[in-house]
């Protein structure tokens, strides 16, 4: 296996966040209360960092990809339990992305997806409502 | 049935000629082992295997520290938080740090130390917190993350998976 780019990997990560915009706006609406307002401050989050790898991704002179007009999804959401999953699993997909930024040269772009994992898994672990011992990585 | 043992003449035929075909092929005998001399100890441990037993001596500090917070905080306290289970993956995160770290028998490191199971290291207080243990809890995460960028890529890639699972114990612990 060659190693990862730095582009690739940022494309990577911006398609992750694009479908987890697209995603929580599926789970949003399944979601009332508190759950409903974090879905709503998450998916805000989601397209702040779309707009920062957007950025970042020209800055190293390439083209971002771009979002899918629709995902489809893993499983059926039809109520509450199942958008806080499908929340989680956004997450988690997000986690990994990030997870092939940590393995690029680059010592910026390292630290820069380390952070954004601790983002990401600790949203996901509000919606699991438990902690993962190894964010990202397969078990 | 033929005679297959070498004459005496043969031998000393193949003793004359090794030097020559070492000179042609452009070596020297000081050429034929350039590593590291192997009757001058030990070598330096790689950067890496450096790093990697420092983390595993900061997780074993951590596990400690919630063993001693698990063994003085009352059972109410130690359940709302989860300890029990926070514990448990600074376990997992121990055991994968410590399968990564290959060293020679008899090396005295980190990965060779008895598991933290028994009792508290002598640096570890009294009394452990909540919020010492949160405090523990964001220190190793940072400390994870300024150790990237001196490992190759996959163990950076377990030391930020790491860093992410403690920054989920933040929460956890009312960070």
């Amino acid at each position: 296996m060659g190693e990862i780019t730095g582009v690739s990997a940022l494309r990577a990560a911006l398609a992750a966040e694009d479908a987890a915009i697209y995603g929580y706006g599926v789970a949003g609406a399944h979601l009332s209360g508190g759950r409903q307002a974090a879905a709503e401050q998450y998916w805000e989050r989601h397209n702040k960092a779309r707009d920062t790898l957007t950025a970042m991704i020209y800055a190293l002179g390439a083209q971002p990809v771009t979002a899918q007009a629709f995902y489809s999804l893993p499983f059926p959401v039809h109520d509450r339990t199942s958008a806080m999953a499908l929340a989680a699993y956004l997450e988690d997909g997000v986690t990994r992305a990030y997870l092939a930024v940590v393995a690029v040269s680059d010592q910026r772009l390292r630290d820069f997806g380390a952070m954004a994992m601790q983002s990401s898994a600790e949203r996901a672990a509000y919606w699991r409502g438990s902690t993962q011992a190894f964010p990202g990585l397969s078990r | 049935m033929p005679n297959i043992r070498p004459r005496r003449r043969t031998l000393l035929a193949s003793a004359a000629t090794l030097p020559l075909l070492l000179a042609t092929a452009g070596c020297r005998s000081s050429d034929v082992f350039t590593g590291p001399d192997p009757l001058a100890g030990r070598p330096r441990p790689a950067p890496d295997v450096i790093t990697l037993a420092a983390v595993i001596a900061a997780e074993e500090n951590l596990i400690s520290l919630y063993r001693t917070a698990l063994a003085g905080d009352s059972a109410a306290t130690a359940r709302s938080y989860d300890l029990p289970a926070l514990l448990a993956q600074h376990e997992q995160h121990l055991t994968r740090l410590r399968a990564r770290l290959i060293q020679p028998p008899g090396t005295a490191t980190a990965a060779a130390s008895p598991r933290p199971s028994a009792k508290p290291s002598a640096a570890a207080p009294a009394r452990v917190t909540i919020a010492r243990l949160c405090a523990a809890e964001r220190a190793s995460a940072a400390g994870l993350v300024r150790r990237l960028a001196t490992v190759e890529p996959a163990l950076a890639q377990l030391f930020a998976s790491i860093a992410a699972s403690d920054a989920t114990h933040v929460t956890v612990l009312g960070g």
